[in-house]
């Protein structure tokens, strides 16, 4: 495989994704964790069987020495374009981007990675001091397993509508099973950590409304995927994710 | 001590596995201590750790950077003081209770091995307390502390522990996790034998998801109530003692204060008085952003002063500030301020009335502290309904009146019957296995030791049993001369009115001036309205005495019509249902003979109802038979006088009197049977087979055989009135009531396959009674058959021969051998005989049978009976 003809479409940290024909194809910067892209098109492969628009997985192999992962390519705009592009209807958007996460959560798929273990590793894996991560630990452990197809990073710029009008879901690179309300957490998450609450507030109330799920129910998940963000988070985002980490379950 | 410093540091789940190993052993040795060692390990515990009070209090508040020296001080001293003081004389080893009569004892051992998890809240006291409780009930223990207090949790837990070897423990008996991680406290908890979790709900639930029996408690969230009634200078400063103790770390402090409309301002004003600071609307806002973050508590501000979480809220307040108070709306989780904070921050609600702050209390406590405490402010003596209300409708195990909730629910500091304890559970509301404080008795395994005992008996019979032929105007001058009656009421049938048999009773109640009456409606098979209508006359004539003269039927009726007469709102079907003990029966049967004086006269040898306990009446509108048995329905006086009994025809002397037979049978099988009952039992059946012939041969003409049979029926009715009877009348019952066959007859017809069946030395089932040790109806029967002077070598010939002799009996009084012989259509026969079975084996006489029947079997005993087969049943 070449990429002579290929087009860049989108550039992100330690990976490039191009545009050849109908491919996307997405390369890894050398160095990268070839276990975790193997993984991701693992993950991809494992959710293609469930009843969810994803793009098919065509092939995954090494470009010029980097390792790449070739999909169907959806023409078609993202739901984050489509939301700048129309702030009239964003709010429509909005609750369409909730009818697919619910609609994702209602998916199985049995051999994902359970998501309690890889927060647990989060949380192990973070900065916090020891008294933090006891208590984080301690209250991810009481929270309920359930085993529901969660993106991991559910955003609108995930989510492209071909030109039918069919939302597609990309990148699946932290997919796992479990509780649907970490994974809203941490959509809710990234809605504040863009700065944007009020929509973040709008997002959560609507999904709760929706699946009849009190907001503390979510509200529980939310120091676990703070802590589980600030892993790999910004810098300037740590303070904020601390915040939120660090909380006591009542005594 | 040695061995203890070579003690490896636990900072991995291999070295606790070592680490559980060692407390194991330990702890088997521990078991065997006495409890004079045991006490004397547990005072010098709790003396050592009391003596380290202050220096405990001081690292804990140094290294959780929460609290205040002074107050954990006083909860080191309470751990310590308190728990011993509590505890100090309770049996905890051995037998700790003992009642030889009812031959049952208690003895008590320890659990194992306690894994105790224990919070930054109460970092030493909690340590010196669970390390206090399972010393004294001789478990081993293994702390797991919170990491960010671990050092001042594990040094209280070593004081204890030195102190405690120092005195005899065994080494090791206390051990603790140095470096904490969930995968350590999860591994402890599920390799220990009982868990005493503190903490929060992650760590409760985890304790209860470990598979190990958990006594965990969890959140409180207590709202205190302050009604127009209260003390308020007594309740605010209540509050604020408590509330500030130890910077409101306590689980059970105030989290909110709902105060009445009326005194609301006097409450606000009394707060600010003592140094309490109410927040503007910008403060509030900021402090609630403060406290909580995304519904959780922020770890920061929790056992602060009032200052400092001011200042981290961003503004001042004076220094010495002591609760910052919010004044609040919501009760909802909405708001910040209806959550627990575990700091001097309160919320402060007003309410209309009273019945609104317990609305607001309930809300409150089912946001986060659903079976932990509630608390309120009242005068219980001038507002003891709003008392009841209250301590009804909060869902807390803990409700305390007038009392700072902090030192309140931790027990014996306020209220000396509150047991102390810093481990408060919260019921099944709070998820938990306990609801009260917790303490010794929860690490404690009961073993009830239980002897087998026999059940008392009792003999009973009416007050006067008057007998000789001859007697009965003897005996009725004492309704006069004795017992002063006015009026009585006569009970007999259209039969024996007609031909004279109550003219000897009326004319000596003419001769001595008595009032009475006649009732002779009674039919055979007396129904329920001819009892209400004899009862109703009753009513009206309002007698002070019933005598009831005839058979079984009238004196049954009377019987009946005594309870409407005296319990006219009676219900038919609860004084019928069956029980397995009458004395522990769910109904309680009326009082009898407040208003009449029951006085029974037979006419028939054979039914015994003079001094019997039953009566059965059936109810002709269902075909219900209703049978009672209750000793309120004895009589008071039985006159057995031979000569109302000479001319009774031929028929109805010949089924009495084999009627007799099975009475005294089946009460001598009885795993009811006593001395009391045998000896009336085989002294009826002598009579029986001796007279019963004669006087059914020469009727009038042979008195002696008369009066003779006469006493036989009385003392076989005393006999079954104590012990009971058997299967033979469960079936003669059914057989009866299905067919129309007499009941002397029914039992004649079953008695020979009863005694047969019961004979089996090794029936599929015995009877249940706890002195009927095996099953023994054999030798009863033979010993019967002794008494009757029959012979055989063995116990089954002898059994053999009386069942043969009842036979002989039954041809000489002309007792046809089959039930087809009475012309039941075998057709319908077999159709009625699944229901007979059931009914059967459902009656009442079924409990007393020495072998328990199976309902195949009361199929084949009647099909026995009905064709005069003999197969084995």
């Amino acid at each position: 495989m070449k990429l002579d003809k290929s087009k860049i479409i989108a550039v992100r940290t330690n990976k490039t994704v191009y545009k050849d024909g109908n491919l996307a194809i997405k390369v890894f910067d050398e160095g990268f964790s070839k276990a975790n892209i193997l993984n991701e098109a693992l993950n991809h492969a494992r959710v293609e069987e469930t009843n969810l628009h994803i793009p098919k997985l065509i092939e995954v192999g090494m470009i010029d020495g980097k390792w790449a992962i070739v999909t169907e390519f959806i023409e078609g705009k993202t739901m984050a374009e489509m939301m700048e592009q129309e702030p009239d209807k964003y709010d429509e958007y909005l609750e369409r981007f909730v009818n697919l996460q619910i609609e994702m959560h209602a998916q199985e798929c049995p051999l994902l990675n359970k998501l309690k273990d890889k927060m647990h590793r989060k949380i192990s894996e973070t900065e916090l001091d020891a008294t933090t991560r006891y208590e984080l630990h301690t209250r991810l452990d009481a929270l309920p397993v359930h085993k529901k197809v969660c993106h991991g990073d559910f955003n609108p710029t995930n989510i492209i509508m071909n030109n039918e009008g069919i939302p597609y879901i990309l990148d699946w690179s932290h997919a796992t099973q479990g509780n649907a309300s970490a994974d809203v957490a941490r959509t809710y998450l990234l809605f504040c950590l863009a700065g944007d609450t009020v929509n973040g507030d709008k997002y959560l109330n609507l999904f709760c409304k929706k699946t009849d799920t009190a907001k503390q129910y979510v509200q529980k998940w939310l120091p676990i995927v703070a802590a589980s963000q600030s892993v790999k988070g910004k810098p300037e985002e740590k303070e904020f994710l601390l915040r939120w980490a660090d909380v006591v379950d009542y005594e | 001590m040695d061995k203890n410093k070579k003690r490896d540091i636990v900072d991995n789940v291999e070295k606790l596995k070592i680490a559980l190993e060692r407390v194991k052993e330990a702890q088997r040795i521990f078991a065997t201590y006495t409890q004079e060692q045991v006490d004397k390990i547990f005072l010098a515990a709790a003396s050592a750790a009391n003596k380290k009070r202050i220096s405990l209090a001081k690292m804990a508040v140094e290294e959780t950077g929460m609290g205040v020296v002074e107050d954990k001080v006083i909860k080191n001293h309470y751990a310590s003081e308190y728990i011993y003081n509590a505890y100090k004389d309770v049996k905890t080893c051995g037998v700790i209770e003992e009642d030889k009569a009812y031959g049952i004892k208690r003895i008590v051992e320890p659990v194992g091995v306690v894994a105790a998890v224990i919070p930054t809240t109460n970092p030493t006291s909690t340590a010196i307390f669970k390390t206090l409780i399972a010393l004294k009930t001789r478990n081993g223990i293994v702390i797991s502390p919170h990491p960010r207090a671990k050092k001042c949790t594990i040094e209280a837990s070593r004081i204890v522990l030195e102190a405690a070897v120092a005195a005899g423990a065994p080494e090791g008996i206390i051990d603790w996790i140095d470096i904490p991680s969930l995968e350590m406290t999860n591994h402890l908890m599920k390799s220990s034998d009982i868990i005493l979790a503190t903490g929060g709900p992650g760590m409760v639930k985890s304790a209860y998801s470990s598979g190990k029996p958990a006594i965990g408690v969890g959140a409180g969230n207590t709202p205190a109530i302050i009604d127009d009634s209260a003390d308020v200078i007594l309740a605010v400063n209540s509050i604020i003692h408590s509330k500030t103790f130890d910077n409101g770390m306590i689980c059970a402090s105030e989290q909110s204060v709902i105060v009445l409309d009326k005194v609301y301002k006097e409450v606000k004003d009394e707060f600010k008085k003592r140094g309490c600071y109410f927040l503007n609307k910008s403060e509030l806002d900021k402090v609630r952003k403060t406290i909580i973050i995304n519904g959780a508590l922020n770890a920061k501000i929790v056992g602060q002063t009032a200052f400092r979480i001011a200042e981290l809220s961003g503004f001042k307040v004076p220094e010495n500030t002591k609760i910052l108070i919010g004044e609040v709306e919501s009760v909802e989780l909405s708001e910040e301020f209806a959550h627990e904070k575990l700091s001097p921050v309160l919320a402060m609600y007003k309410a209309k009335d009273f019945s609104e702050a317990l609305s607001k209390a309930e809300h409150l406590i089912a946001d986060g502290g659903y079976g932990h405490t509630a608390s309120a402010y009242l005068n219980p003596l001038t507002a003891k309904d709003k008392y009841d209300e209250f301590a009804a409708r909060m869902k807390t195990c803990r409700i305390l009146l007038n009392t700072p909730s902090s030192h309140g629910g931790i027990g014996d500091l306020y209220n000396f019957k509150l047991a102390p304890s810093l481990t408060l559970g919260c019921g099944s509301w709070g998820g938990n296995s306990v609801s009260e404080n917790v303490g010794v008795k929860h690490l404690l395994n009961i073993k009830t030791v239980a002897e087998r005992r026999e059940n008392m008996l009792w003999f009973r019979a009416p007050e006067k049993v008057y007998i000789k032929k001859g007697c009965l105007p003897v005996a009725l001058d004492e309704i006069k001369t004795v017992l002063g009656k006015k009026k009585v009421f006569i009970v007999t049938d259209q039969f024996l009115y007609a031909n004279g048999y109550t003219k000897p009773v009326t004319d000596k109640l003419d001769e001595i001036g008595v009032k009475h009456t006649t009732f002779y409606g009674v039919a055979p098979d007396p129904t329920l309205a001819s009892a209400k209508e004899g009862a109703k006359l009753m009513s009206s004539f309002e007698p002070d005495c019933i005598i009831a003269i005839g058979g079984g039927s009238a004196m049954d009726a009377a019987k009946i019509m005594w309870v409407l007469y005296e319990h006219p709102e009676a219900d038919f079907m609860d004084m019928a249902m069956r029980f397995v003990d009458i004395r522990k029966r769910v109904y309680t049967f009326p009082k009898m003979g407040e208003k009449a004086y029951f006085i029974a006269i037979p006419t028939s040898a054979g039914t015994g109802s003079e001094v019997t306990p039953f009566a059965v009446i059936t109810d002709e509108t269902t075909g219900v038979k209703y049978p009672l048995a209750d000793y309120e329905l004895m009589p008071h006086m039985a006159i057995v006088d031979a000569d109302l009994m000479m001319n009774a025809p031929k028929g109805l002397t010949a089924a009495s009197g084999i009627d007799v037979v099975t009475h005294a049978v089946e009460a001598y099988a009885s795993v009811m049977a006593t001395d009391y009952t045998d000896s009336l039992a085989l002294g009826s059946l002598k009579n029986v087979f001796e007279y019963l012939p004669r006087a059914y041969d020469n009727g009038p003409k042979d008195p002696v055989a008369r009066e003779k049979m006469a006493n036989a029926a009385t003392m076989a009715g005393m006999a079954f009135a104590n012990a009971f009877l058997g299967v033979c009348h469960s079936m003669a019952h059914k057989l009866g009531a299905f067919h129309d066959i007499p009941h002397g007859v029914a039992n004649a017809l079953l008695i020979n396959e009863v005694i047969r069946f019961n004979s089996e030395e090794a029936p599929p089932k015995m009877g249940t009674f706890s002195q009927y040790d095996h099953p023994h109806a054999l030798s009863r029967y033979a010993e019967i058959a002794r008494y009757l002077g029959l012979k055989g070598k063995n116990d089954d010939e002898l059994v053999k021969n009386l069942v043969k002799y009842i036979e002989e009996l039954k041809e000489k009084v002309e007792i046809k051998k089959t039930i087809r012989d009475y012309g039941v259509d075998e057709k319908v026969f077999l159709d009625s005989l699944e229901e007979m079975v059931e009914q059967a084996f459902d009656d009442q006489c079924t409990g007393a049978n020495p072998r328990y029947p199976l309902m195949s079997e009361i199929r084949q005993m009647y099909l026995n009976a009905y064709y005069g087969t003999n197969q084995k049943v």
